[in-house]
């Protein structure tokens, strides 16, 4: 019974073939749109998260100016426009609740071809902070010494003991004592110096760019943050919660999501006003036929069924190109997207995933059926004497 | 009302006004008649004297404005949609002017379409009926690849699958030319003689002659023997 009625369905659909195709390339960009978005979603939340967690800081002490600025500086590596004094990094680390708090000052030189060489001064304090670091070699301790972020080595082919010239800066020069293990974040390409080293080069003695600081317990955030900002140094700070930050770029970038979601809806339901009308085309030129099935003896359910069945082939069909092609375009998007956002992590932002496709399918599955109900019931309504006519 | 035994259809006092706005069509008038089991009846008369009119009505695919019908005792001129076409399916076989193929169904697919929504299995009685039809040879062909002739040959075979009381043909011959008609004709009366009971509306004189008896409609009235 099913199976003669899905290849009626099937048969049907190809009975006018230019216009199913226009239906289906409707439908297929809006899940297309809608699956692209999703992955989208998906994709920010989880790359933020790793961000995060890359960073091992629960909070970020940063020089007072805009906070959002400064830590999208801190997570993805430039110069900074002003620096903290070295001496508060005493009154963060005696704040209680402070578990770690390590120093940091970065700085980005550019090469001639636009690459940013990105340098860190950073104590051995920093080792309880990113505790994802696997480092071969040792961490710097003197004058000269670097540790370098595993992109960084790639690049340039440095192995453990080799000495290099400073890219983008003249005369320095730099001996690897030790090699990051990939991180899939910013630190890959980052050098590690000693903070004196790189406060000595870049002329800032006594003087750090950022405090990451890690709690002893997580929980505690508002205290440790109300402890922080109480301090003497307080004034001169600014005290950046990493989860509240997390939120306040997602919130701005939520202008964004809510624009392309609308536009995703929008298209959905244009394109479920598509398919009900090329349905009720089919439907109005097959009167006489489905009269005949009428006389033959398929009741009213079993017309309606079989248009429904009809709408949701069209619908799914279009909903498996839609997601291949979200699939296909997903590079795409995540260039066109990465140029217009305001923060956004090293992770990839738009990953096409099995569960989401499914569930867009599903999407797609459960519109279609919507969008099949005028249609199916017109048709099931059709008397069998029409078959006579 | 008393039944008798042979009679498969029995109509009384038939009536059928059609409504377009203001305007009544009364396309059948007070028609009564009965046919007998294994009969082979034609309907005739002019066009628009009311002839598909009763074909449908026959048919449970319309209800009477008023009067009965019953068909092998069952009275079906009140039933609701779900048991009409139960009728439908189970006691009546339909074959329409222009065949009414599904196009995208193989001939054997169409042949078995009512035993699909009858929820009955029959494949053997299909090539049974393909053979009975002469068109073994073709069983796996659309629609379009058959001629006219061929494709009302399947038609016959469809209405037949489900073993109805009752064939039923509007102008089977309406379509076709002389050869493919007696052709037709032919198989009308071979199933008749093997005891079917067979209506046929019909211009073609020929067929309406091959009948044992012609009901002649006019103006939506019954002319009686007499009258004519
Ligand atoms: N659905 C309808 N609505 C309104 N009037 C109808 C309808 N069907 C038939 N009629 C009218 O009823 C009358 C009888 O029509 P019917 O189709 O039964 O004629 P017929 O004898 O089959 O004619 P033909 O030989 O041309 O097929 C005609 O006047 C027709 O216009
Ligand atoms: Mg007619």
């Amino acid at each position: 019974m099913l199976v003669t009625l899905l290849k009626m369905a099937w048969r049907n659909l190809f009975r006018r073939r230019l216009r199913t195709v226009l239906t289906l390339a409707g439908v297929s960009v809006a899940v297309a749109a809608l699956c692209s978005l999703l992955s989208f979603q998906q994709g920010y939340q989880n790359g933020m998260k790793g961000e995060l967690e890359r960073l091992g800081a629960h909070v970020l002490v940063v020089p007072k100016g805009c906070p959002y600025d400064a830590a999208s500086i801190a997570l993805h590596g430039a110069s900074w426009p002003c620096y903290l004094k070295e001496a508060y990094l005493t009154q963060v680390k005696r704040t209680e609740g402070v578990q770690t708090a390590a120093p940091v000052l970065m700085n980005a030189n550019y090469t001639e071809s636009g690459e940013a060489i990105v340098t860190l001064g950073v104590t051995p304090e920093i080792l309880a902070v990113k505790k994802n670091w696997l480092i071969a070699g040792a961490f710097p301790t003197s004058n000269g010494e670097v540790l370098v972020g595993s992109a960084f080595a790639k690049k340039h082919n440095l192995v453990i003991g080799q000495t290099f010239d400073l890219p983008g800066s003249a005369g320095i020069s730099l001996k690897v004592c030790g090699t990051l293990a990939p991180t899939q974040g910013a630190d890959d390409t980052y050098l590690h110096l000693t903070l004196a080293d790189a406060q000595r080069l870049m002329k800032r003695p006594g003087e750090l760019t950022h405090i990451l600081v890690r709690l002893s317990d997580p929980n505690e955030m508002e205290g440790v943050v109300g402890a922080l900002r109480a301090c003497e140094a307080g004034m001169e700070m600014n005290i950046v919660p990493l989860s509240h930050l997390f939120n306040t770029i997602q919130e701005l970038v939520n202008s964004m999501r809510l624009l392309l979601g609308s536009v995703a809806l929008i298209a959905l339901f244009v394109a479920g006003a598509a398919v009900s009308n090329t349905v009720m085309m089919a439907v109005s030129e097959r009167v006489r036929e489905i009269g005949v099935l009428r006389a033959v003896g398929a009741s009213k359910g079993d017309v309606f069924a079989l248009i429904l069945l009809e709408t949701l082939m069209l619908c799914l069909i279009a909903g498996v190109i839609g997601c291949l092609a979200s699939a296909v375009f997903a590079p795409f998007i995540e260039f066109w997207l990465r140029n217009r956002l305001p923060f956004s992590p090293t992770d990839t932002l738009v990953k096409p995933s099995l569960t989401l496709s499914l569930f867009c399918l599903l999407l797609t599955g459960i519109f279609g059926a919507i969008a099949g109900m005028l249609p199916s019931w017109r048709a099931a309504k059709l008397v069998p004497a029409l078959s006579m006519k | 009302m008393k039944s008798v035994d042979n009679v498969v259809l029995r109509a009384e006092s038939l009536t059928k006004i059609y409504r377009r706005g203001v305007e009544e069509v009364r396309a059948l008038d007070g028609v009564t008649f009965s046919i007998e089991e294994g009969e082979f009846v034609s309907i005739v008369g002019q066009s628009g004297s009311g002839k598909t009119t009763l074909l449908n009505l026959i048919g449970c695919m319309d209800t009477p404005t008023s009067g009965t019908i019953e068909i092998d005792g069952h009275e079906t001129s009140r039933l609701s949609d779900r048991q009409s076409t139960r009728l439908r399916s189970e006691k009546i076989g339909f074959v329409f002017q222009h065949f009414g193929l599904i196009p995208t169904l193989s001939v054997e697919e169409n042949i078995m379409l009512p035993t699909l929504f009858a929820r009955r299995a029959a494949k053997g009685k299909a090539s049974e009926l393909l053979e009975q039809v002469g068109l073994s040879h073709r069983h796996k062909h659309r629609p379009h690849e058959l001629s006219g002739g061929e494709m009302q040959r399947v038609a016959i075979a469809r209405a037949l699958i489900n073993s109805p009381a009752l064939l039923l043909a509007d102008e089977p011959t309406g379509n076709l030319d002389s050869t493919n008609g007696e052709a037709i004709l032919r198989l009308f009366t071979d199933l008749n003689r093997a005891g079917l009971t067979i209506i046929v509306v019909t211009h073609n004189p020929a067929l309406a002659d091959a009948a044992h008896r012609q009901l002649n409609l006019q103006d939506g009235h019954l002319l009686l023997e007499s009258q004519l």
